[in-house]
C-alpha cells in the first residue's frame, strides 16, 4: 500500500515536483512573515509611564552628542537624565540564539531614570568602581551560567572595538523579565577606546509627574532645534508603540498576503490532484472491484496528497531557515532588531502543519468525489 | 447435485433517466452450479459486460436479484460490499487493467494487501498463482515490459490469489493474437479442470466457447441457451 502511493508520487515526477514546489514557495513565504512579525513583537513590552527617550530626529542609527547630557538635565519636570548607547557585538558567535541587548550605559545615573531595576548596594557599587564591570540580567546570567567574577568577550560590529568584561552584579526588574535579558557596561569603556567621541545613541529621561511629559516633549525638542543633531523626544510608550501600530497594519497585511498565497496553491495542489485522479479514474475503479473499500482509495489517494504537503512543507521551513539567517546576516549591522530574525519552533511547526493540512484537504476533496463514483463508470472510461 | 453458486432471478438493467431510457436486460433468470464452465455470448452491445457486472456487484440491477454464494447482494450496503466482493469474485477484464506503477509480483500481492495475512504466507499464494500462469520468472517485471498475453495471464493470477468463489472474465481474449489468446482460454479452462474454479467466460470467440460446458446467448435483453447445452 505504501509502495504504491510511493510509485503513484512518482509517476509523473515533474507534476509532482512542481506541486512540491508550490507548496514550499507557500511556507517558505509564510514561515519568512511570521518570523519577520515574530522579531517586531517583543519591542512592545513594558513601558515605564513617567519615561522618555530622547533620540537623534532622524534615525536611531545616528548618535547623539554627549554635550546634550547636561543640557537635558536643566529641562524643568526632568528629574534625571542617563545615556543608552547600543553596542551590538557580538557573544560567542552570530547565531541569533546567542542575540542579546547591550548598552553602554552610565553607571551614576542609570538607576535614577530606570528606577525599576533591582541590585544590591554591593554589586552596585562593585559594578560602578571598575571600568571593565558589566551588569547582567537575572535572566541572562542564567541562561549562560554566568557568575560574578566571570569574564566575557564582546566582539564589536558597529563600533571597532571588543570588549573584555567582568561581571559585577546581576539585576531584576520588578514587573518584566523580558528586561533582564541585556547588559549594561561603562560607555566610557567603548568612548576612551575610541578616542572619546564624545557620542550618545539615546537619552533617557524621568519626568516628575506624568501631567508633564508632552511639556518636556516639546521643550526637548524645541531645544535643539537649530543644533547639528535635531532631536525626537518621545514617551517609553511611544517609543514601544511605534513599533505595535507598525505592526497592527503590518500583520493585516502580512496576513493577508499569506493567507492569498495558501488559498492559490490549494488550489493549485487540488487541481493537479485532480487531474492526476481523472487519469487513474480506471484504477480506482479496478481497487475497488478487487475490493477495496471508498475510504481505502480515498485513504490512498490522500496519503499522495498529505506526502506532497509534507515534503512541500519542510522544504519550505528548511528553506526559511537559511532565508532568514542570511537576511539577519545581512541586516544586522544596518537594524540591529533583524539581528533576531530567526525561525522559531513554532513558526517551522506552523509551516509544517499548514503544508500539511493543505495537501490532506487537495486530495481528500477530489478523492472524495472520485472514491464515490460508480464502479463501473471508473471502468467503461477507458476499457 | 450442488446448490447454484450464481443465481440470477429476473433481472432487468434500464439505463438512463426518462428521455434516455435504454433497457439493456429484462427478465433474466440464470443458475451456474459451483465448478460450472459458462460461457455467454452475444453482439456487441448485448449487455453481457453489464450482466457480468451485476453479478460481481459493482453495479446494481433495476429489478430482480442476483445470488452469489447464497447471498443477495443488494441487500448489501457500500461497505459490506467491498470485503464481499474480496472473498467471492475475481474479475479479469478484456484489457487487463493492471496497476502501471506496480510490479507483476506486487499487482497479484494487491488484493492480499486488504486480509491479514503473515509475509510468508503472502509470498506463499503470491508465488503458487504466479506459477499456475507460469510467470514467476516474470515477477519483477512491470506492466509496460510485458507482452499482452503476459498482462492477462497476470490479471488471471491477480483474480485467483484469493480464491475467490467466482472467475468473471470480460473477453479475456478479445484483445490478443491467436496464439496468446489459445493459451489463455487453455488456463482458464485448467483453472476450472484442474482447480475446480466456477467460471463465466464472455467472448466472441465461438471457439473460446467451445472449451466451457455451456455456452449461453445474450440477445436483445434475453438469454438462453445452446440447443445442445
Ligand atoms: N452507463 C450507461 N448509460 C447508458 N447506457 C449504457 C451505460 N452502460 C452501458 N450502456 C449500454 O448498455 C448496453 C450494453 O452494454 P454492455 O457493455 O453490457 O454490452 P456488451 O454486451 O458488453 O458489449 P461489448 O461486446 O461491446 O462489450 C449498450 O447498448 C450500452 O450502450
Ligand atoms: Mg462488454
Amino acid at each position: 500500500m505504501r509502495k504504491l502511493v510511493w510509485r503513484n508520487l512518482l509517476r509523473n515526477k515533474r507534476r509532482t515536483i512542481f506541486t512540491v514546489a508550490s507548496v514550499t514557495i507557500a511556507v517558505l513565504l509564510l514561515c519568512v512573515l511570521m518570523a519577520v512579525l515574530a522579531t517586531f513583537e517583543p519591542a512592545a513590552t513594558a513601558a515605564s509611564e513617567n519615561r522618555l527617550v530622547v533620540r537623534h530626529a532622524v534615525s536611531l542609527q545616528f548618535d547623539l552628542p554627549e554635550a546634550y547630557w547636561r543640557r537635558l538635565k536643566t529641562l524643568d519636570h526632568v528629574e534625571a537624565v542617563t545615556p543608552l548607547t547600543w553596542f551590538g557585538g557580538i557573544y560567542k558567535d552570530q547565531r541569533p540564539e546567542n542575540f542579546f541587548p547591550q548598552f553602554g550605559a552610565d553607571p551614576v545615573t542609570l538607576l535614577d531614570v530606570f528606577t525599576d531595576i533591582q541590585i544590591g548596594e554591593d554589586e552596585l557599587a562593585a559594578w560602578s568602581a571598575e571600568r571593565r564591570a558589566f551588569l547582567a540580567g537575572r535572566s541572562l546570567a542564567e541562561k549562560y551560567g554566568w557568575e560574578i567574577g566571570d569574564e566575557i568577550f564582546l566582539r564589536g560590529e558597529i563600533y571597532p572595538v571588543d570588549l573584555n568584561l567582568t561581571l559585577r552584579g546581576i539585576y531584576t526588574h520588578a514587573d518584566d523579565e523580558s528586561q533582564e535579558r541585556q547588559l549594561f557596561f561603562h560607555r566610557a569603556y567603548v568612548e576612551e577606546a575610541l578616542g572619546n567621541p564624545g557620542s550618545v545613541g539615546t537619552y533617557w529621561l524621568r519626568v516628575d509627574v506624568i501631567d508633564n511629559i508632552p511639556a518636556v516633549i516639546e521643550t526637548a525638542e524645541a531645544m535643539f532645534e537649530n543644533s547639528q543633531a535635531r532631536v525626537k523626544a518621545e514617551t517609553e510608550q511611544a517609543f514601544a508603540l511605534s513599533f505595535t501600530e507598525m505592526i497592527g497594519n503590518v500583520k493585516l497585511l502580512f496576513g493577508a498576503i499569506g493567507l492569498a498565497v495558501v488559498v492559490s496553491v490549494f488550489f493549485i495542489t487540488a487541481n493537479t490532484m485532480a487531474m492526476a485522479m481523472r487519469e487513474r479514474s480506471t484504477e480506482m475503479a479496478v481497487l475497488k472491484t478487487l475490493g477495496f473499500r471508498r475510504g481505502r482509495v480515498l485513504g490512498l489517494v490522500t496519503a499522495e496528497s498529505a506526502a506532497i504537503g509534507l515534503l512541500g512543507g519542510v522544504a519550505g521551513v528548511a528553506l526559511a531557515a537559511v532565508v532568514l539567517r542570511s537576511v539577519a546576516n545581512a541586516l544586522a549591522g544596518v537594524f540591529p532588531l533583524f539581528r533576531v530574525l530567526a525561525l522559531s519552533p513554532d513558526v517551522a511547526a506552523i509551516g509544517v502543519g499548514v503544508a500539511l493540512v493543505l495537501g490532506l484537504l487537495s486530495g481528500a476533496l477530489p478523492g472524495w468525489v472520485m472514491a464515490r463514483r460508480p464502479v463501473v463508470d471508473g471502468l467503461r472510461r477507458l476499457g | 447435485m450442488s446448490d447454484p453458486v450464481v443465481r440470477i432471478e429476473g433481472v432487468g438493467k434500464v439505463y438512463g433517466g426518462d428521455r434516455l431510457r435504454v433497457e439493456v436486460l429484462s427478465g433474466i433468470d440464470l443458475e451456474v452450479r459451483e465448478g460450472e464452465f459458462v460461457a455467454l455470448m452475444g453482439p456487441s452491445g448485448s449487455g453481457k459486460t453489464t450482466l457480468l457486472n451485476l453479478i460481481a456487484a459493482i453495479d446494481r440491477p433495476t429489478a430482480g436479484r442476483v445470488l452469489v454464494a447464497g447471498q443477495d447482494t443488494s441487500a448489501l450496503g457500500e461497505g459490506d460490499l467491498a470485503p464481499w466482493r474480496h472473498r467471492h469474485i475475481g474479475y479479469i477484464f478484456q484489457l487487463y487493467n493492471l496497476i502501471p506503477v506496480l510490479t507483476a509480483y506486487e499487482n497479484v500481492e494487491l488484493p492480499l494487501t486488504l486480509s491479514r495475512l503473515k509475509t510468508a504466507d503472502r509470498r506463499a499464494k503470491v508465488e503458487t498463482a504466479l506459477g499456475v500462469v507460469d510467470l514467476l520468472d516474470r515477477q519483477d517485471h512491470f506492466p509496460r515490459e510485458l507482452s499482452g498475453g503476459q498482462l492477462q495471464r497476470v490479471a488471471i493470477a491477480r483474480a485467483i490469489v484469493t480464491d475467490p468463489t467466482v472467475l468473471l472474465a470480460d473477453e479475456p481474449t478479445g484483445d490478443l493474437d491467436a496464439e496468446s489468446a489459445e493459451r489463455v482460454l487453455r488456463l482458464i479452462e485448467r483453472l476450472n479442470t484442474e482447480f475446480e474454479k466456477t467460471i463465466i467466460l464472455v467472448t466472441h470467440d465461438p471457439r473460446a466457447a467451445e472449451h466451457a460446458h455451456r455456452v449461453l446467448h445474450l440477445e436483445k435483453g434475453k438469454l438462453w441457451s445452446d440447443p445442445e447445452g
